[in-house]
């Protein structure tokens, strides 16, 4: 699903290829890369929500014995098993952060077509819209949010997988693994700021 | 004289045992379809729980002044989600329990049209191979009336559910188990074994 949808993106940006140049052309190919992104970022979080699930679980039955009995490893097993859930727990931060670098990367290519836009046409910004009837100042608005929210959400992730193998509470584990799954700095709205981005950019039909 | 109304009887009988034996299938399955909803129903329940023990700036995660608020809404957008898709199963069981009434209550109406030229014997009588009208009637009788319990009862039970009584969420799963009545479904299942050959019959 994931697959099918980032290709249709990038095929369309593809086809429309003549059409567009410039400021417009630049433009365009980031709303593609925002979407591709946030469905990399989509893909690692529920890669990662396995393994957290998996360290969560691997610390309870290390607490406590009784309470998991359909893992039945042995103590030391159960250590080398939870430092190798960790390790492939960073790998994934790791990876979310490199999305966030490229999310990041392409807030400043907006920022630098802002700068561009103000040279070329004074502070007003341009007369008539790259598109259908967004300024560039919107575009640089809307990958604002995006970004913001993602750089806050891969900060919350930091922070969960510092603490994750070290809480045995079950309270606050189980809050650690609602987070990560739920991502509460991705708020819903944020899906229809990208389709925004897409309709506008005509990767979406009108 | 009564031979045609007999025939026209045993017709919408048949007809009527392949409506419970069509719908009993979709029963089932839309039914399991359900059991994984009401578990995430329960788990999610079972975060928010979770989440309200928490002393959130009590944890590392007090760097984020305004999660516990997002992470509420998040999970009841979840649960809403789920609640949702129980609706469109209850939408989909109603339809079956529709099917099943209506097909009965039509065959009941034909019996009583008919009643009179019938005669007790007639309904009464039954072969090797046939059972008796009455029989039958009260077979269909008793799935419908099955099937109508069931719906309400399960219908009932989400509609108690609300978004800020968490051990109403959490023992959802548990109670929607136990509304399950195997020995219903096994009569109904021996019932459409009883009506076999009469079925094939025709």
């Amino acid at each position: 699903m994931e697959g099918e949808s980032g290709d249709m993106t990038l095929s369309s940006s593809n086809r429309k290829c003549s059409g567009v140049t410039g400021s417009a052309r630049k433009i365009k190919d980031n709303a593609a890369d925002w979407h591709n992104l946030m469905l990399r970022w989509e893909k690692l979080n529920e890669d990662g929500f396995s393994m957290a699930a998996n360290i969560v679980n691997i610390r309870r039955s290390q607490s406590n014995e009784q309470l998991v009995d359909e893992s039945s490893s042995a103590p030391t097993d159960g250590a080398a098993a939870l430092q190798d859930e960790c390790c492939k727990l960073q790998e994934i931060i790791h990876k979310m952060a490199a999305v966030v670098t490229k999310m990041r990367r392409l807030m400043t290519s907006q920022r630098g077509l802002q700068d561009l836009e103000e040279f070329q046409f004074g502070p007003e910004g341009r007369k008539s819209p790259l598109f259908h009837n967004w300024t560039t100042k919107q575009f640089e608005s809307s990958s604002r949010v995006l970004l913001d929210a993602f750089s806050l959400e891969l900060k919350l992730k930091q922070t969960i997988l510092q603490e994750l193998a070290h809480t045995s509470t079950s309270n606050i584990c189980m809050v650690y693994l609602s987070c990560w799954l739920h991502q509460p700095f991705i708020p819903p709205q944020l899906s229809l700021t990208l389709e925004a981005l897409l309709l506008e950019t005509g990767h979406r039909p009108l | 004289m009564s031979k045609p109304a007999l025939t026209s009887l045993h017709q919408a009988l048949r007809k009527s045992f392949q409506c419970v034996e069509n719908n009993q299938k979709l029963w089932k399955s839309v039914l399991a379809e359900c059991t994984p909803l009401l578990s995430s129903l329960g788990n999610l329940a079972e975060q928010s729980r979770a989440l309200s023990n928490v002393q959130i700036s009590n944890t590392p995660l007090r760097l984020f002044p305004d999660l516990e608020g997002r992470l509420r809404f998040k999970l009841l957008q979840a649960t809403d989600t789920v609640l949702g898709k129980l609706n469109d199963k209850m939408t989909s069981l109603q339809s079956v329990r529709d099917a099943i009434s209506n097909q009965v209550c039509a065959v009941f109406q034909l019996y009583e049209q008919n009643t009179d030229s019938l005669g007790l014997p007639v309904v009464t009588e039954r072969s090797a191979t046939a059972p008796s009208v009455t029989d039958m009637l009260e077979w269909l009788q008793d799935a419908e009336r099955h099937y109508r319990h069931q719906f309400l009862r399960r219908k009932t039970l989400l509609q108690t559910l609300r978004a800020d009584n968490l051990s109403l969420l959490e023992s959802a799963p548990e109670r929607w188990k136990s509304l399950e009545s195997p020995t219903a479904d096994d009569n109904i299942t021996d019932t459409l074994c009883k009506v076999s050959f009469f079925m094939e019959s025709e």
